[in-house]
């Protein structure tokens, strides 16, 4: 089996958050990008693939700047990927997730018969727009939300579940197909220290910005602008519910929540 | 050393040993303290993921890591736990002498078994009549026909409990001290070699400690490495290689407190305001810093000397002897920050002073490092 | 501007509601709101969708669909749309909408956001909305220069829009398409979520977290019982999984999880230094503690000081209620 997984260098998880210059994005100054949350997933779904099939190879591809793509894509050389394609832009390009897709459609290229894996949202700006953009590109079916994917080889299906409101889906497809990952049900494997040293030496194919600019023309610029990037405001104390019984405590919690902190689901 | 920073590939060591130590160690570092519990399991996953024999070459299998890497990766671990960190790189310290001393063949056959399975192994020099003066040792290295025969007892061996193979240094004539000092490796089920029983520790309570008895012990001449009377300077020559990366884990405990106190400042408030903003904390933290910061790069600047084929005494010492010292000040100023909490023992700070007093003491006790560094100040100027 | 339904069990779904009314509001009082249905036959859902006051639906309805998932919807509703031609297609921020989003912005080549939370009244120009991004940690203000948009709310965040007495005109449709494309995926089995397992704690949007003031490890049933009712993941603090009532995975704080959830709601938890660094970045922070000095209620946004063992129980009762079920 063919399998592709994308990749996105997002913050990690600890990073103090700052808006840069303009207040429009993220300061990227010091921050600390990684491998992380979904897509981190999504690899260990594709290398659990590949083991449990015979043949199988893993191409990981990230669409980035420097140095934070290389990075991560040795980071998935680590964990196991056979080869690393890197889809370079300009470190003052801020793409959003349609442009993404289209890059990284441009570096699969040709006919795409096989499986792509992505991160079912990145973990920085969340959209969740980018399996459905890349299948839509690849003319090939798209599905987020999903885990546990398992590979039925006497008939070539592909089984898994997807984590949607209410339940769990179960899903059978054939491939060509793109799948977002759901968090993996198990944690994903650390990569061991020979193979870091091992993967710092591993070529990584290039893609540079250009070649990319050439293949996509006219849409080779984010459909997204953004304009602002913001911090919440600092936290001042709760506000502390009074009530006359446990049940119009929950009553009113349950009304402030929905109506005024808007987080009920 | 003009580059002060680290090649894109140590930072990638540096983030597998942070993510280990929070993932695997630090959730239990406060349990194994409390219980005095040697953590089998994380020295295991440890060994998996290839963080445990890290000054072995890769020709046997081994990480094969110069002294920086090495001390990037220490400092991380112990930045979660000591104790369990003593533990992991205790295999370093107990194959060293095969790695100084060891004909190729015995390179192949020890070496191997350990990078292709999980096997701790344990250095014994220390004694109970003497640790600082190792030339005063006391074990005896009977020659009997093809076989050495041992007879002694060891103290304060770390893993000794859990180890397979002992690196261990006996003398053949006592009256000659350090002349007639042999070093021989020998596996755990040997006839004549008894494991005491675990040490109740102060500090890292994770790491297993024990005596080890050997009586009648006897080891075939094909184990001794280097000759009749080099084990003094194997033993010696393995001490400059493993005395750096203490001063690195000294520098992870110090790291540890200073990490605490700071996120601890900011968030508990008195007077008013975050203990963060009265400008008494803001020396203390002030002050913590400078030990973090000198004590990681004289430990760095120690590894880099012994990377670049220089001997280092000097600075090994130093970095190992500053960097300890450093850690029982700043260890000892985080419980202050916090206080009353500091104290008790839900609070991780208190754990941190027990465990730099151990980097004060052993490979070598400060006071033996002074020595030597006066020693080699001394010469310069003589 | 369009508005694409979602149902689920043949009904309508409330984040369609919301997203007809943020329709109405961004599009002013002149606008036309379209519905459209592409799915299985649905004729009570679609009745439904028709008096959800919508101008006029579009339903495309066939068996085929019945079985899909979004991507085998989106060349149909691509097609209505380049028909349609609105400015702005809202969709329901459901796993289903965001799925739907990507594969629509590309074949209807449109600007796309997900998790919208605000929306500007729509004026010659770029459309302007704002969403949260890293986990709610800030705030991102997006615009989206293009002559097609394409939205999909985030749910439970705006007001429903009101049913209408009067069904709009539906004009029904037979699928012209190839619905569903041999070997594309199919959905074989579903599993109601109340048997399943929670969310990862790490990056669920809802945790309920409890400590030491929950007293034993039986008592703990009480948080699990909340966080099943909200779909939400379990954590604990570091008083409890060292007491061994709960594993130490559970553990939210200095040496556990980070979290930064939608909500947290912290049961029991006094808010030592060492939780609270683990838990500070969520977005809204409940706390129910007996001890109304605790210092988790310094961090916290609401708070509900009293006997815990009667407050959870009461707020898991609240939170069926309101869910329905």
């Amino acid at each position: 089996m063919e399998i592709v997984v994308a990749v996105k260098p997002v913050p990690e998880a600890e990073t103090r958050l700052r808006p840069d210059a303009s207040h429009a994005s993220l300061d990227p100054e010091g921050v600390k990008f990684v491998l992380a949350g979904y897509d981190e997933s999504a690899v260990e779904q594709a290398l659990l693939l590949k083991e449990s099939t015979v043949g199988s190879r893993v191409r990981v591809l990230s669409f980035g700047p420097a140095p934070r793509t290389e990075e991560v894509l040795r980071a998935a050389v680590a964990l196991g990927c056979d080869s690393a394609t890197w889809v370079e832009h300009p470190s003052d390009l801020l793409p959003d997730a349609v442009l993404s897709a289209r890059c990284i459609a441009t570096a699969i290229a040709g006919p795409f018969s096989g499986l792509v894996l992505c991160g079912r949202q990145s973990g920085d700006e969340e959209g969740g727009i980018f399996a459905g953009a890349l299948g839509a590109l690849l003319k090939v079916p798209s599905l987020g939300y999903a885990t546990n994917l398992r590979w039925k080889e006497p008939r070539g299906q592909l089984t898994l579940q997807r984590s949607i409101e209410g339940g769990l889906e179960e899903v059978e497809s054939s491939l060509p197909l793109v799948v977002g990952l759901q968090q993996a049900w198990n944690d994903p494997r650390t990569a061991k220290l020979p193979n870091i040293l091992k993967s710092r030496k591993a070529a990584i194919e290039k893609i540079p910005w250009e070649a990319t600019v050439a293949t996509l023309g006219p849409h080779a610029i984010p459909g997204t602008v953004r304009r602002t990037f913001r911090l919440p405001p600092p936290r001042t104390g709760a506000k502390m519910i009074r009530y006359d019984s446990p049940q119009d405590a929950a009553a009113q919690l349950v009304r402030l929540l929905r109506e005024e902190a808007k987080v009920f689901p | 050393m003009p580059d002060f920073g680290l090649s894109e590939e140590q930072r990638s060591l540096q983030e597998l040993a942070r993510k280990f130590a929070r993932t695997e160690m630090a959730p239990r570092a406060a349990e194994c303290d409390r219980l005095g519990r040697f953590p089998e399991e994380v020295m295991r996953k440890a060994w998996e993921l290839g963080l445990m024999n890290l000054n072995i070459p890769t020709e046997y299998g081994g990480s094969g890591l110069g002294l920086v890497d090495q001390c990037v990766i220490v400092e991380e671990l112990a930045h979660a736990c000591a104790g369990m960190t003593t533990s992991v790189i205790a295999n370093c310290l107990a194959l060293e002498p095969i790695l100084l001393g060891g004909t190729p063949e015995q390179k192949q056959s020890v070496l191997t078994p350990f990078c292709s399975s999980y096997h701790l192994a344990s250095f014994c020099l220390t004694e109970p009549g003497g640790g600082s003066d190792a030339g005063a040792l006391q074990t005896r290295a009977t020659r009997d026909g093809d076989h050495y025969v041992l007879d002694g007892e060891k103290c304060f061996i770390t893993n000794g409990p859990h180890a397979s193979l002992y690196t261990v240094f006996a003398t053949t004539d006592p009256e000659l001290r350090h002349k007639s000092i042999c070093a021989f490796y020998l596996p755990r089920d040997t006839e004549g070699v008894t494991v005491g029983r675990e040490e109740e520790k102060m500090g890292h309570r994770a790491s297993s400690t024990s005596t080890v008895r050997f009586e009648k012990a006897r080891i075939p001449v094909a184990n001794r490495l280097g000759a009749e009377g080099d084990g003094f300077s194997i033993a010696m020559r393995t001490l400059d290689q493993t005395r750096t990366p203490i001063g690195a884990l000294a520098t992870g405990i110090a790291q540890a407190a200073l990490d605490h106190a700071s996120a601890y400042a900011l968030k508990r408030h008195t007077f008013g305001k975050p203990i963060s903003e009265h400008q008494a904390i803001q020396i203390k933290l002030a002050n913590m810093a400078q030990d973090v910061h000198a004590s990681r790069l004289l430990t760095w600047n120690a590894a880099w000397e012994i990377d670049h084929g220089r001997k280092g005494t000097l600075e090994s010492s130093i970095a190992k002897c500053f960097a300890s010292d450093a850690a029982m000040r700043v260890a000892d100023e985080a419980i202050q920050v916090f206080g009353g909490y500091g104290y008790m023992k839900e609070y991780p700070v208190e754990k941190l002073l027990r465990d730099a007093k151990l980097a004060q003491i052993y490979e070598g006790s400060n006071e033996i490092q002074r020595i030597v560094i006066a020693r080699e100040l001394l010469r310069r100027y003589a | 501007m369009v508005v694409v339904a979602e149902l689920r069990d043949g009904r309508l779904v409330e984040p369609v509601r919301e997203a007809i009314g943020v329709a109405r509001s961004i599009g002013g009082a002149g606008a036309t709101v379209i519905g459209v249905y592409v799915g299985p036959p649905a004729s009570e859902g679609v009745g439904e969708f028709s008096r959800a006051g919508l101008d006029r639906v579009v339903a495309v309805e066939g068996e085929p669909f019945a079985r899909t998932t979004s991507s085998a919807r989106a060349r149909t509703v691509a097609e209505l749309l380049r028909e349609l031609a609105p400015r702005v297609v809202l969709l329901a921020g459901t796993s289903e909408g965001r799925d739907l989003a990507g594969r629509l912005a590309v074949e209807w080549e449109a600007g796309v956001a997900t998790n919208v939370t605000a929306v500007e009244p729509l004026a010659p120009g770029p459309i302007q909305l704002t969403r949260p991004i890293f986990g709610g940690r800030a705030t991102q203000g997006l615009e989206l220069p293009g002559e097609r948009a394409v939205l999909a709310l985030r749910p439970h965040t705006f007001p429903p829009a009101a049913a209408s007495a009067d069904a709009a005109p539906v004009e029904r449709r037979a699928p012209t398409l190839p619905q569903v494309p041999v070997g594309a995926p199919t959905m074989t089995g579903f599993t109601a979520s109340a048997t399943g397992r929670g969310p990862d704690l790490a990056e669920a949007s809802i945790v309920v977290s409890g400590g030491r003031g929950v007293k034993t490890p039986e008592n703990f049933a009480i948080v699990e019982a909340l966080a099943e009712s909200l779909g939400a993941a379990v954590g604990a603090s570091r008083a409890v999984t060292d007491a061994g009532w709960r594993p130490s995975s559970l553990q939210v704080g200095q040496t556990g999880k980070s979290v930064s959830p939608q909500l947290y709601i912290a049961i029991g938890i006094s808010g030592a230094i060492q939780h609270l660094v683990g838990m500070v970045s969520s977005r809204v922070i409940v706390a129910i503690n007996s001890d109304a000095q605790a210092p988790i209620f310094k961090v916290a946004d609401y708070g509900i000081a009293g006997d815990l063992f009667q407050l959870v129980p009461a707020l898991t009762a609240e939170v069926r209620r309101v869910r329905g079920r």
